[in-house]
């Protein structure tokens, strides 16, 4: 085993703390094995255009960051912006009355007039932010969450919004944001990947919601287990093997690197055949550390309880948002998780009250212990917590108690790393329609989430097809209203 | 939430819109957007005819010169593209004096003397979210002080006409075409200055003449072994038998070489591995991906027919030509199977990925139609023709009004049966007449049985005492049983009655020429453009089209006239690049001026020149490339070259290549003896238009076969992994360059997937078939069939050992005795084909 050293004693660049420059060296000692490191042709490109005296390179960071780590609670359906974190008065009075100005020009379906939250709204903390009898749990937390009330998108279909929700857009395959996270910034335990998304959802978009597209295969999220399977069945795939054991598997490399060896002395020096070498090394340390992450035993008690893992309502979504701790913990650098199974969970185009009380149910209280846990552990800190939906839902009704898709304006949450808690950043028009107060489009929230991370949306390009792509495209503003 | 009193009406009735419109718009829309091509061309003599009186006791923005030297370029700049001879958004216009004083549809723009009250003014100072212009970007404060100035002090301008000129071009037609790609082709003259050892050919003598100005000198010519081995995977993405190479190593003629390669050509799997190449570029796939994965239950046909055409060797002309309008080349001649190959063929226009579920369905045309164009000028000629949707093209000579010459050729084409959601792609029916009688006759069949049925009855009731009014309870046994067997039959025939078949393609539509959509929006229209290719790639004249017709064969005929440079040059640099590894121009979707600048212009324009000469024939393109002596070099390194040449560019050295996913896992299948070589057919588990993936993210997808890769589905979205971790293409946009990564899950596959267990199994039960009680006959034979070499000492003590160790481990483990030697034997088969030396090819 002698060749297969790992480069654990090297500083991996992806986690210098200093702004500063990478040396070469270590950029290209750390390229094109691991599962996170900055893509090596993105490296080779930017030391092309240093040697010819144009550029330097720097590190990932363009300025500093607040937050290390994604952890992004995916709510898949869209749910109610009106009957959760955006409390409308006005709504509830005008209960049954027609919109008094126009439904958007493309809709998804008919709607009819407005119709009132069925649940009520109770003020908490020393914010006093209103939240609905839905997130009971989620609600003690206030002061630590800032409520996007003013996000919006263009798509009013599932596929579409989640497409433009994971990679901005909904036309094209782009890569997903936890890829540009990536692909920014890598991960922080060569062990294990940069990017994990749990119980993702493979219809409306799929695995471009978390594929790399034209960035480096790298970058790209390794989805645990599917939305139509319960959370036990969160494994990366062909992560053991199902015939031999891992000594025996052991002695099988052991072959395989002397092979290897032989055929490598016969020819030349070929970087390419070392560095797959070193996959095979890296792949069978996963082996055993992903087992180790994933193992939940090793909890508490009060943390089974805190997450819910007792009560059969709330144990598949709080088994995955421990998981995400215990991935955020271990140095994952994107962690979804995916609220669905085979139906699109929050669509309650009929019988909302029944449909987002057992919606709301499984997720309050594993959220709100995530959200404790991670701020005992003092990883709230460095954390950025994200919430929602690939849109919200309308004001008024669809058929008799139901509400359609509505992309115009919807909440999402972020919580951590600095983001001011307390706080109700935009507003949409009084009955939670539109937004149209600090409006914030799904780009801006991109933009604003890699701003929290060090990055600068508009420098955080891939050259691609003889243009530099972003995950913002074209647009994109940071709010920095959010950020404390 | 109506806009109160602005000048121009926004086109929606949402404020928001205007905010919204960059996101509305999708691929092209750069980092930054900047298009104007209207010149303003003011007659010079009312420049000087002044109108303001007593001009020098004003401030200086009462002149009219300071209108036509500051005010008139900043409309220009910023607002007409929206309120100019292309639209006129609100009915405003700002490109005229008229315009200005008429105003639009909420009056007039200025009040003269009164900035404040103007209500251009509030539009630019952005007071009121309702009303911002121009929309993407506020006017710097200088440029809104020119115009507040000029309103103020009276709005003063020259009199009478000022005249706008036509939109032209934006940039020299003449100067863009002497970019290199667009120059015609001119076949150079094959340099004389090389030392005749290193050249086998006109090819050679490029590369060789190139390298020598640098110091460089070429490898020798690799051993036997390898180049049976780099040919044949090359070729038919497949390694050679044991047979094979003895044929080779024992052939000492010296056309020997020839005669594999003639082989290979010869070989069906060719067009499988070649046809494969080129699917890559058309992305193909057997779903639609995108919002609504559902089942493209023909796109296999289209497949097939590429497998054919390409081992048919089928001129490359020809080949596009049927992609892009084989139904207009449909004749009374045409006999039916040819006609089912045509509209077959137009499949290609038919296999991009689709927003199916879009709301909008004009913007879900419009995204439709840019697929198709991004598609054939990637694909065909290296064209980025896409960036042009929303503005003119930033860095090539292709306009905004260029992209809608094209748009309108396929808006006349017919590609989608309804775009209702979900929308459904059309469908050309090409049954023969042979098929459409056997249903015909299958469908008599069925009536008979009805018939015969019926007159059971009929007979049976007649022959009871309640007549007509028995039932069928009431009849005899026998004649229950009777007709129970005779409904069994009827049931039979009607559930095996045979689909007519269909493929995916497009036909004629409703021909119309395309209106621009100014910043890439449906909503706002411009002017229409007349249909036809990129002015800059035009050769001669504008294509003819006739008013019936969509323009798309003439489309097809000028991308292959043999006059057109791009076409030719782009297809042998991607077969150079399947070859080599690196094409001329590394760049192969990519020949425009954000690509690469050919590596060897001279060579690549001898071969392409070549090619066209002697009548764009594929195989022959690959003979003359693979006789040359280049092709043949060794890949070992030198330092000295390594040194001046790392990423060898002047290819003085054969290159490393790994195998590309599918030949993966084809050879792994091959040397294990699994591989199932039956070729064409569906291998799709569910109909068309169903969904492989509906909401309920349950997996349709299976990919337990143990046919070629060619053959498994293509799944947008889900990919089989097997091929997905190896760098296969996402089978949604044309990709002729696949990456080569190494990464830790690629390793996690080779170590722990069914595929590469079962292959292990099924290879050590041969090894242990032929040799049942010999360890050195099993190694030797191991190597043969996975390297195609015998196994050196030091391999097969390594092998030895590891066997012992692995025999040891599995007994203490308490594997029973019977499977130990066959499960001890698969661990080591698998060792061996995931090593390097089998996934990489030298």
């Amino acid at each position: 085993m002698a060749i297969l050293n790992d480069s654990r004693n090297e500083q991996p660049m992806t986690i210098s703390e200093e702004i500063g420059p990478v040396s070469r060296r270590c950029a290209l000692k750390n390229s094109a094995i691991g599962f996170g490191w900055l893509a090596a042709s993105a490296l080779m490109q930017q030391m092309q255009a240093s040697e010819a005296g144009s550029q330097t390179l720097h590190s990932p960071f363009h300025f500093a960051p607040r937050a290390k780590r994604v952890i992004f609670m995916f709510m898949k359906g869209g749910p109610s912006q009106v009957d959760t974190f955006d409390y409308k008065p006005q709504l509830n009075k005008d209960d049954g009355k027609p919109l008094p100005f126009d439904k958007p020009r493309v809709q998804f379906a008919a709607t009819g007039n407005l119709l009132a939250s069925p649940w009520r709204f109770r003020q908490y903390g020393e914010s006093g932010i209103p939240v609905s009898s839905l997130f009971p749990h989620v609600a003690r937390h206030v002061d630590d969450i800032c409520f996007l009330n003013s996000v919006y998108g263009t798509n009013a279909a599932h596929g579409g919004a989640a497409l433009k929700l994971h990679t901005g857009s909904d036309t094209f395959v782009r890569p997903g944001m936890g890829a540009w996270v990536n692909y920014g910034l890598g991960t922080e335990n060569e062990n294990l990947p940069g990017f994990i998304t749990i119980c993702p959802t493979l219809a409306h978009g799929g695995v471009n919601n978390w594929g790399s597209a034209f960035l480096p295969a790298e970058c790209q999220g390794v989805p645990l287990g599917v939305a139509s399977q319960p959370s036990t069945n969160a494994h990366v795939k062909y992560i053991s093997n199902p015939r031999i054991s891992s000594g025996v598997q052991r002695t099988q490399l052991d072959l395989m690197s002397r092979l290897n060896q032989l055929h490598q002395r016969a020819g030349s020096e070929e970087s390419i055949l070392d560095a797959r070498i070193k996959s095979f090394e890296l792949a069978f340390r996963m082996q055993s550390e992903m087992p180790r992450v994933q193992d939940l035993s090793k909890e508490t008690a009060e943390t089974h309880e805190m997450y819910g893992l007792n009560d059969k309502v709330t144990v598949d979504f709080g088994r995955q948002c421990l998981m995400a701790r215990r991935f955020a913990e271990a140095g994952v650098r994107f962690i979804q998780v995916t609220h669905s199974d085979t139906n699109v969970q929050w669509d309650q185009h009929s019988d909302l009250k029944v449909g987002h009380e057992k919606n709301a149910a499984e997720v309050d209280r594993p959220i709100a212990a995530l959200i404790q846990d991670l701020k005992q552990r003092g990883l709230l800190q460095d954390t950025l917590l994200l919430w929602g939906g690939e849109f919200g839902r309308t004001p008024v009704a669809q058929g008799r108690n139901g509400r359609d898709h509505n992309p115009d304006g919807f909440t999402m949450w972020m919580a951590g790393c600095g983001v001011r808690g307390g706080m109700r950043y935009g507003a949409t028009d009084e009955y939670g329609f539109y937004a149209v107060e600090n409006k914030m489009h799904i780009h801006d929230v991109h933009a604003t989430m890699l701003h929290l991370l060090g990055l600068d949306h508009l420098k955080l390009t891939y050259r691609y097809a003889g243009r530099d792509f972003r995950l913002t495209d074209v647009a994109g503003n940071v709010h920095s209203a959010v950020i404390g | 939430m109506q806009v109160p009193g602005s000048i121009s009406r926004l086109p929606v009735n949402r404020p928001d819109f205007v905010a919204d419109l960059s996101f509305a718009i999708g691929r092209g829309s750069l980092l930054s957007c900047a298009s104007v091509f209207f010149s303003l061309a003011v007659l010079p003599s009312l420049l000087a005819a002044g109108t303001a009186q007593n001009s020098e006791e004003k401030s200086p923005a009462a002149n009219a010169e300071y209108f036509s030297q500051k005010v008139a370029p900043l409309l220009q700049k910023h607002c007409q593209d929206c309120h100019g001879p292309d639209a006129q958004e609100g009915q405003l216009r700002l490109d005229s004096l008229q315009a200005l004083n008429s105003g639009g549809k909420s009056g007039p723009p200025i009040v003269p003397g009164k900035a404040d009250e103007s209500l251009l003014m509030a539009a630019v100072r952005y007071k009121d979210e309702a009303l911002q212009m121009p929309p993407e970007k506020k006017l710097t404060d200088e440029e809104i002080g020119i115009l507040n100035d000029w309103i103020a002090a009276g709005a003063t301008h020259p009199e009478g006409a000022v005249v706008f000129a036509e939109p032209a071009p934006p940039f020299d037609v003449q100067q863009a075409r002497e970019f290199w790609s667009f120059k015609s082709l001119v076949q150079p003259v094959v340099p004389q200055d090389v030392p005749s050892e290193y050249v086998s050919g006109p090819i050679d003598a490029f590369i060789v003449s190139a390298m020598q100005k640098q110091g460089l000198k070429p490898n020798d010519v690799a051993d036997r072994l390898t180049l049976i081995r780099r040919a044949t995977f090359d070729l038919l993405g497949l390694p050679p038998t044991t047979e094979e190479i003895d044929a080779f190593l024992a052939d000492s003629s010296p056309t020997a070489y020839a005669t594999v390669i003639d082989r290979l050509l010869r070989s069906p799997h060719y067009g499988e591995r070649w046809g494969r190449h080129w699917l890559d570029v058309v992305r193909y796939a057997d779903s639609n991906g995108l919002d609504e994965n559902v089942a493209h239950g023909n796109a296999w046909r289209y497949r097939d027919y590429i497998v054919d055409s390409i081992n048919a060797d089928k001129p490359y002309d020809q080949f596009l030509r049927e992609q892009v309008a084989g139904d207009l080349l449909i004749t009374e001649d045409t006999d039916e199977l040819s006609r089912r190959t045509l509209l077959t063929a137009t499949g290609f226009l038919s296999l991009g990925p689709k927003v199916l579920a879009e709301a909008d369905k004009t913007k879900m045309l419009m995204d439709i139609l840019d697929e198709q164009i991004d598609t054939t000028g990637r694909a065909f000629l290296g064209m980025t023709f896409g960036c042009a949707r929303c503005h003119n093209h930033k860095f090539d000579p292709v306009s905004q009004a260029d992209y809608y010459a094209l748009v309108g050729i396929f808006k006349s084409t017919y590609t989608m049966e309804s775009l209702v959601t979900i929308a459904k792609w059309n469908e050309n029916p090409v049954a023969t007449k042979a098929e459409t009688e056997s249903l015909k006759a299958h469908q008599e069949k069925i009536d008979l049985q009805k018939t015969q049925i019926a007159s059971l009855v009929e007979t049976t009731k007649a022959s009871l005492v309640n007549g007509a009014n028995s039932t069928e309870e009431q009849f005899p046994d026998e004649v229950k049983k009777q007709l129970a067997d005779l409904r069994a039959e009827q049931k039979k025939l009607e559930e095996s009655i045979p689909e007519l078949p269909t493929a995916m393609g497009v036909k004629e539509g409703t021909p119309e020429a395309a209106r621009i959509n100014i910043r890439g929006s449906h909503l706002t229209l411009g002017r229409p453009v007349t249909r036809g290719v990129p002015v800059v790639l035009q050769l001669g004249q504008p294509l003819a089209i006739e008013e019936k017709q969509s323009g798309r064969l003439q489309l097809a005929n000028w991308i292959t006239d043999a006059r057109n440079p791009l076409t030719p040059r782009v297809f042998v640099n991607r077969v150079w690049r399947w070859h080599f590894g690196r094409g001329l121009v590394a760049s192969t979707d990519n020949f425009g001026h954000l690509g690469e600048r050919p590596s060897h212009p001279e060579l690549l324009d001898w071969i392409t020149a070549e090619f066209v000469r002697t009548g764009w024939s594929m195989k022959s393109l690959h003979r003359m490339i693979m006789l040359s002596r280049t092709y043949q070099l060794s890949s070992d390194s030198s330092q000295q070259a390594a040194q001046s040449d790392p990423a060898n560019i002047m290819l003085w050295r054969g290159n490393l290549h790994r195998l590309e996913a599918e030949a993966i896992r084809d050879s792994i299948l091959a040397v294990s003896g699994l591989l199932d070589r039956s070729m064409g057919g569906s291998m799709l588990h569910v109909k068309n238009r169903e969904f492989l993936f509906n909401h309920t993210s349950k997996d349709e997808t299976r990919y337990d076969s143990l046919r070629r890769s060619l053959y498994l589905p293509v799944i947008r979205n889900n990919i089989y992994d097997g091929f997905s971790l190896f760098d296969c293409t996402d089978g949604a946009v044309p990709n002729g360059n696949r990456s080569t990564s190494t990464v830790a899950s690629q390793a996690l596959f080779l170590m722990n997937s069914d595929m590469i267990l079962q292959a292990s199994s099924a290879l050590a039960d041969e090894l242990l078939k032929s040799h049942p009680a010999d360890t050195s006959g099993r190694i030797q034979l191991l190597f043969r069939r996975v390297l195609g070499r015998p196994a050196t000492q030091e391999e097969a003590d390594a092998i030895t050992q590891a066997a012992d160790q692995v025999s040891a481990q599995l007994v203490s483990e308490k594997v029973p005795e019977a499977e130990l030697v066959a499960r001890t034997w698969s661990v080591l088969c698998q060792g061996v084909l995931a090593s390097n030396e089998f996934i990489y090819v030298r």
